[in-house]
């Protein structure tokens, strides 16, 4: 009864861990939705290993993910399995110098949303 | 009674020879050479040492991961930092966070550049809700761009895709020509360089923002720099014919619209100016 009781809450649930990625980008947001114009459930820094999780209601380019309490979306492209060289982990000491608070960080994670990015191609 | 007393008078001795012997037996073993030998036979001899070039190895290697922790950005991340630090630190200034329609901006742009030959570029465009700044390109590193581009200009000045991919192609142009890291007139002397055991300047980033909002807002780029890039502007649209007529036509309509619109005054003293552009694009009258 208790094992049945699990499995339906399992199969029941919205969400289930899949595996492990890591942040690859300087700074960044877990939206609320798949939209860049979602709002910010919590900031990721570069490096942060995020649980990905099954979701019902995929979003092509969107991952759902779990970080920390907080479950939101981020771009499947900011997200890669090796973990990534950092330049927090770069230069720890002038990262520091930046003297970034928590609205700079917030801005900084807000940039890529509002990015219009662009990459030509090789010849 | 001789048997007792010499028997009395052996005991001591016996004792004595034990004892005697037992400290030869000790003698023998604390005797270095010996244990000198064993290690040697042993091939254990060399450990003590060993350990020692391991440790110093260690303590070499922390150093160097310490000194590592106190460097500053080459040159490539110094641009990629500093160009997206002005831009969060003048978030609200700019006003950029708003919901933004799909403007096809990058795609033409990217056509652009791929027209003219330049591949493996990367460029991030902000489009900005302020008159403020116009356009403007910022160094990220190398092959990776940063442009301002600001919606109430575009709006006003009514520009097409193509108008804007052009104005994003000179921006494009001016970083290339180091024009921006020249007019900062900031010592970057610093990048690369380690500061362990040094002061950091306290000022460092407030000293790169300033520079930054100085060349964006007020000074932007001398006449110099406006007639080479201009020449350049014209050397490459003059192989696409159609590009470089909405070109020519673009600076007839900014000319005309700086002089009109009293909110985009500073954009003379950024790029000056585009009356003299449209007399360096025009093609020179011959005198037979």
């Amino acid at each position: 009864m208790k094992y049945s009781c699990l499995i339906f809450l399992i199969l029941n649930g919205t969400a289930f861990a899949e595996s492990r990625l890591y942040f690859n980008q300087f700074l960044g947001h877990v939206h609320k939705n798949a939209s860049n114009d979602s709002s910010s459930l919590t900031i990721v820094q570069c490096s942060h290993s995020v649980s990905i999780l099954k979701s019902k209601n995929s979003s092509p380019g969107w991952y759902y993910v779990q970080v920390g309490e907080d479950k939101g979306y981020i771009q499947k492209e900011y997200l890669s399995e090796k973990r990534p060289e950092c330049l927090q982990g770069k230069y720890p000491k002038y990262y520091l110098e930046l003297g970034l608070d928590i609205s700079d960080m917030y801005y900084w994670g807000k940039l890529n949303d509002h990015f219009i990015h662009g990459v030509t191609k090789i010849k | 009674m001789r048997y007792i007393l010499l028997t009395l008078f052996m005991i001591p001795l016996s004792f004595a020879q034990i004892n005697l012997s037992q400290e030869e037996k000790e003698q023998e073993i604390i005797d270095y050479s010996n244990i000198k030998n064993v290690l040697k036979n042993d091939g254990l001899a060399d450990k003590p040492s060993q350990a020692k070039k391991i440790v110093k190895e260690i303590k070499e290697k922390r150093k160097e991961v310490n000194l590592k922790r106190f460097q500053y950005p080459d040159k490539d991340d110094f641009w990629f930092l500093s160009s997206q630090y002005y831009l969060v630190k003048k978030a609200q200034e700019l006003r950029w966070e708003f919901p933004k329609p799909e403007y096809g901006i990058g795609v033409a742009f990217k056509q652009l550049l791929e027209k003219f030959g330049y591949y493996n570029k990367t460029f991030d465009v902000m489009i900005v809700n302020t008159p403020n700044v116009a356009h403007f390109g910022l160094p990220g590193g190398k092959d990776h761009y940063f442009f301002i581009l600001s919606l109430p200009f575009m709006r006003s000045l009514d520009l097409t895709k193509v108008d804007i991919a052009l104005l994003l192609l000179e921006d494009f142009f001016r970083v290339e020509a180091g024009y921006f890291e020249k007019n900062l007139k900031l010592d970057l002397s610093f990048i690369g360089t380690n500061f362990y055991e040094k002061k950091i300047d306290p000022k460092l980033m407030e000293n790169i923002l300033s520079a930054y909002d100085k060349v964006i807002m007020k000074t932007g780029f001398n006449f110099q720099q406006q007639y080479e890039l201009t020449k350049k502007m014209d050397a490459q649209l003059k192989s696409e014919p159609e590009l470089w007529s909405v070109y020519f036509k673009l600076y007839g309509k900014l000319e005309r619209f700086m002089k009109s619109d009293l909110l985009y005054k500073n954009y003379l003293k950024i790029y000056p100016s585009p009356e003299l552009q449209i007399n360096w694009l025009s093609p020179k009258k011959s005198v037979i």
